[in-house]
């Protein structure tokens, strides 16, 4: 009974607030009618339950970040310097190197967003070369920070902390080199990773695929290794008093004994006599 | 927030926090009729929209209230001359809305073109005159030699 009485009282409710409007309605019309329009139209917007009227932030600053300082909108060239070098990035500290990373990050946005700007309005960005640089420079930033991980990892834990690779065969045998990734599952019960990979092979079935491709790397290499051999023959034949000490280090490969005898690296020529 | 390799996040570990995020982002140009607290923004496939959030509060000190993003895909578009296609890089759009007090207007950055070429014209009239009058002085002691004796 009485939680009939209750949702007649709502129904009766609900109608009700259709007709005249509700005490907290009613406040906040007030409240917004005794502001000045533009202050009101502010208010509106932001949420109902707060009835402080907010203040307005303006524009957003950090925004302009993403463009470069109106000195350069109208230069035709920007005089900048060089990249950062590694040697001077690692003489700073890991503070300073973290706090120059997001300045790098912030030019190069900065960067990327005004040649976007600049080729939509079909203009000539001034000094391009700017988005190399800082890529090298963030390169070289990054490379410094690995190298302290690493260093760090080796004394504390003798391993470099670099992420694990690993090599294995396809299914046409050859092998390849991918790079391992942590699993939630451990590897005995994770069928899923294995169906998706397709690693091993059947050996019998691929053979003669492998031994012709083996042939063909192996003529590959004769063949790098015939070129070396001719060309230090043309050098003999070219320079016939060459230091060879300087060209078994240059091309250690090659046997200069057995070069030094053929037809092509004796010359077409006769030393002067007396 | 990163393309780099993080280990997995495991229930109770300690959370993992991104040092040197390597996220590219850019500001594109509003479209027609956007709303002056929303913002429009060109990123890289892999950023999610948390992502965009915490780049934009954290890097840019730019309050945030929402982020919608869909991926978009690059153009296929024939290389000019070669006959060959191409397909431009997909990125991610993303329509970045702050607070409704808070605006930006996109900025005019190229609007003085005009300046410009003026600038660049003088440049090349004053290095022309210069040239000229230094072949007249050279040419100052021998009237009647032709232009190309001295070269």
């Amino acid at each position: 009974m009485i939680i009939k009485f209750s949702r007649i009282l709502g129904v009766v409710r609900n109608q009700l607030s259709g007709i005249r409007p509700s005490v907290r309605g009613y406040a906040v019309e007030t409240l917004a009618g005794s502001l000045p329009s533009a202050e009101r139209k502010t208010s509106s917007g932001v949420s109902a339950t707060t009835t402080k009227p907010t203040k307005d932030l303006g524009p957003a600053k950090g925004l302009l970040a993403f463009f470069d300082s109106k000195d350069n909108w109208e230069v035709n060239e920007v005089r900048v310097g060089r990249s950062w070098r590694k040697d001077e990035l690692r003489i700073k500290s890991n503070s300073d190197l973290h706090k120059l990373w997001y300045v790098l990050l912030k030019e190069r946005n900065m960067l990327l967003t005004m040649l976007d700007e600049f080729n939509a309005n079909v203009e000539s960005f001034p000094s391009p070369e700017r988005i190399d640089k800082v890529h090298e420079s963030m390169v070289n930033l990054e490379e410094v920070v690995r190298e302290r991980n690493k260093a760090y990892y080796l004394l504390e834990t003798g391993e470099t902390g670099e992420r694990p690779g690993q090599l294995a065969l396809n299914l046409l045998g050859m092998q390849f080199f991918f790079k391992t990734a942590e699993h939630v599952v451990p590897p005995k019960h994770n069928n899923h990773w294995f169906k998706t990979r397709r690693l091993g092979c059947d050996r019998r079935e691929v053979a003669q695929f492998r031994l012709y491709h083996n042939e063909k790397i192996w003529l590959e290499k004769l063949r790098a290794r015939r070129k070396l051999t001719r060309h230090v023959m043309k050098l003999y034949q070219k320079f016939p008093n060459i230091d060879e000490e300087a060209l078994q280090a240059e091309f250690p490969e090659v046997n200069l004994e057995k070069v030094k005898r053929f037809k092509g690296a004796q010359g077409h020529y006769l030393f002067k006599s007396g | 927030m990163s393309t780099r390799w993080y280990p997995i996040y495991q229930k109770g570990n300690p959370q993992l926090r991104i040092f040197l995020t390597n996220f590219w982002m850019k500001m594109a140009r509003p479209d027609p009729n956007q709303p002056e607290n929303i913002v429009k923004f060109i990123t890289p496939t892999q950023m999610s929209d948390h992502d965009i959030k915490q780049y934009l509060e954290k890097i840019y000190q730019v309050p945030v209230a929402d982020v919608r993003s869909k991926i978009m895909e690059g153009k296929f578009r024939r290389v000019p001359q070669k006959g060959y296609i191409i397909k431009d890089e997909c990125y991610r759009q993303a329509y970045v809305t702050m607070p409704p007090n808070c605006k930006f207007k996109f900025p005019d950055v190229t609007s003085n073109k005009a300046k410009r070429e003026d600038d660049d014209m003088k440049k090349y009239e004053k290095t022309m005159k210069e040239s000229y009058e230094k072949f007249q002085k050279k040419n100052a002691g021998r009237p009647g030699v032709p232009g190309w004796f001295g070269l």
